[in-house]
């Protein structure tokens, strides 16, 4: 049983594993609902590891990069580490035309980017 | 009618069957003592009824009631079971194959061995014509369906209590004449058949009338509910009504806010040609772009693209513009007054370090803004520029092919604390410069393909011998070519320089 609409979440060596189900973020209430059960995940935990798999996103509105920013915010604060995989091009474009490539750590797999936490 | 016929009755004394009739002149009141079941103990019933549900719950009632119960399917079977051992009482159904209740009737009324049985037909009385048949058939009393049992039981008591006469279905029968609806019958029946049967029709019409009297209430109820409901219902629709338009005045107003962000439609820059399009996908949109005189030597120009569309994202773009604006104040963070009383222009790297400094209080939000901003110096034709996360800025030389000049720099409000590299551009006489949200390289067709830099290089460079307004007007056109059927998903703001010493 998934208690999670949008994401589905997994944990290996107290690393957050969070996989977006969605293939488009692009509406306002997905993007929210993303936010909101992060949130829940996460909970008042102080920044905990987490990596974001964004394998099956094949479509994402720039207004996902400000969710993003806060998350890096919140975990950063916290002396906890955020990295992301799974980027396809498109959406790799995204994070290049803001620069937000340079900001976040971001791994082509799953595997590469939990590796990249024992480094 | 004129007296009630039983006051003007003749006794007939006959006995039958060992049951003692009545023998007082004006004793049509219920003898207690005559009937075999009016002791209260149960009788034999015979009912005809075809539906096999009713007739089962007919049974069940009566059987509880304390009543022995033969059931025919059919008229004819009923007869049969009246034949066979002759019951206090029948109960019959009209509507039935083989005979109907009518038939059924008759057959009992004129058999000498049966007519005095007291006999109930259940009608739906749909129509008057019905009280025609059933004096025909001899019927001496109707119960309307759908009947309450109790009411069936008591009917079924009080004729058991008052038995019929042995010839009083018979003896007095005659032919009388009955106009109904226009028609003229012409029926065979007995006075107390007649007086019987109308009796059980009015007390079944005090019942159905009591019914109704009941229903009406109900429905008075029902109604008075039903008008509240509505007046509540027009009263919120009316609240709704009234905040829609509140609601189209406040967008209609930030609307307005939000055009006092973009250049004045008149606007000259001296040694400059400008062009400008503006699109938002929305009624409040995320972008704005300007451009002004700072002093009198340096122009600023910007487009700012606030993430995410509708309400949030224009207040944060109204906010945004409040601190880029030429006119001197504690707010702007482009001109200040020096020390010696002239304009200082901030230098583009400073404003957006400033932007973002400022801006990071938003952290709740998660709204952020990408920006471009220049400063061009007019005299010389340089133009210092940062960009915040913001899409290359495209410079296309007369003659020459357009370029694009990415920068580094994150979007403002991402990060806390960085500085923002300044980057210059030397124009020569002539060169155009574009500034442009990511709405168009980003626009998307209907299969989400972006448009494309290559693209909007092509336009631009196809453009080039033509005026600069020509070149931002086919850019725009370019972005809702791509985007048909449904149009740009994302604000379109595009801004065109032409320096012109």
């Amino acid at each position: 049983m998934d208690q999670y609409r949008r994401i589905q979440t997994g944990k290996k060596d107290n690393i957050h594993i969070v996989l977006f189900k969605d293939k488009k973020i692009l509406d306002d209430t997905v993007l929210d609902e993303i936010k909101t059960e992060i949130n829940r995940l996460i909970g008042n935990a102080a920044g905990p590891d987490m990596l974001l798999d964004f394998a099956n996103v094949e479509f994402m509105s720039s207004a996902m990069l400000g969710l993003l920013g806060q998350l890096h915010r919140k975990i950063s604060q916290g002396q906890g580490r955020l990295k992301m995989c799974g980027i396809r091009p498109e959406i790799f474009q995204v994070f290049k035309l803001t620069n937000l490539d340079k900001l976040f750590k971001i791994f082509p797999d799953a595997p590469a980017g939990l590796a990249a936490f024992e480094a | 009618m004129r007296l009630p016929a039983w006051q003007r009755l003749k006794p007939e004394h006959r006995t039958h069957s060992g049951k003692t009739a009545m023998n007082s002149d004006a004793s049509a009141q219920p003898t207690a003592s005559a009937g075999s079941a009016a002791a209260g103990g149960g009788v034999d019933v015979v009912i005809a009824e075809d539906s096999r549900i009713q007739a089962k719950m007919l049974q069940r009632r009566l059987t509880e009631a304390g009543h022995t119960v033969r059931w025919g399917e059919t008229g004819a079977e009923a007869l049969a079971l009246v034949r066979e051992r002759r019951p206090d009482i029948i109960v019959s159904d009209i509507e039935m194959p083989v005979m109907t209740g009518y038939e059924f009737c008759k057959a009992v009324k004129t058999d000498p061995a049966l007519k005095t049985l007291p006999f109930i037909l259940l009608s739906t009385l749909a129509d008057p014509i019905d009280i025609i048949r059933g004096l025909d058939a001899g019927a001496d009393n109707y119960v309307t369906k759908p009947y309450e049992a109790d009411f069936l039981l008591g009917r079924i008591q009080s004729l058991l209590a008052s038995p019929l006469e042995e010839d009083s279905a018979g003896a007095e029968a005659a032919m009388l004449e009955v106009t109904l609806a226009g028609q003229q019958f012409r029926v065979k029946a007995g006075r107390q058949q007649v007086l019987n049967l109308l009796v059980s029709t009015f007390e079944n019409a005090v019942a159905k009338n009591q019914e109704l009297v009941v229903a009406n209430q109900d429905l008075s109820v029902a109604r008075d509910n039903l008008q509240r409901t509505n007046s509540e219902l027009t009263d919120l629709n009316e609240q709704i009504s009234r905040n829609n338009a509140q609601m189209v005045r406040d967008l209609e107003a930030a609307a307005k806010v939000q055009q006092s962000l973009l250049p004045a439609q008149d606007v000259t820059i001296p040694a400059t040609q400008v062009a400008w399009r503006y699109v938002p996908c929305h009624s409040l949109a995320g972008d704005f772009l300007n451009i002004f005189m700072l002093d009198e030597e340096h122009v600023g120009l910007f487009v700012v693209d606030v993430s995410g569309h509708g309400v949030p994202s224009s207040l944060m773009a109204v906010t945004v513009g409040r601190f880029l604006t030429p006119k001197v104040s504690d707010q702007s963070l482009l001109v200040r007054q020096g020390a010696d009383g002239r304009i200082a222009v901030a230098r583009p790297a400073e404003v957006a370090t400033q932007l973002n400094r400022l801006f990071q209080a938003d952290e709740f939000s998660g709204l952020y803004f990408t920006i471009l901003y220049g400063v061009l110096h007019m005299p010389t034709g340089r133009l210092d520029y940062v960009s915040g996360g913001h899409p290359a800025l495209v410079r296309v030389p007369a003659g020459g092919t357009p370029e694009f000049h990415p920068v580094e720099g994150f979007p403002i409000a991402f990060v806390p604390d960085v500085d923002y590299e300044q980057h210059s551009l030397q124009l020569s006489p002539g060169d155009r410069i574009y500034l442009y949200s990511d709405g168009v390289p980003e626009a998307m067709d209907k299969d989400r393909q972006q448009l494309g830099d290559e693209a909007l290089a092509g336009v631009l460079a196809a453009t080039r011998s033509q005026s600069l307004d020509e070149s931002v007007k086919a850019l725009l056109q370019r972005v809702e070519d791509w985007c048909q059927p449904i149009g740009p998903l994302d604000d379109v703001s595009i801004l065109g320089v032409e320096w012109r010493p």
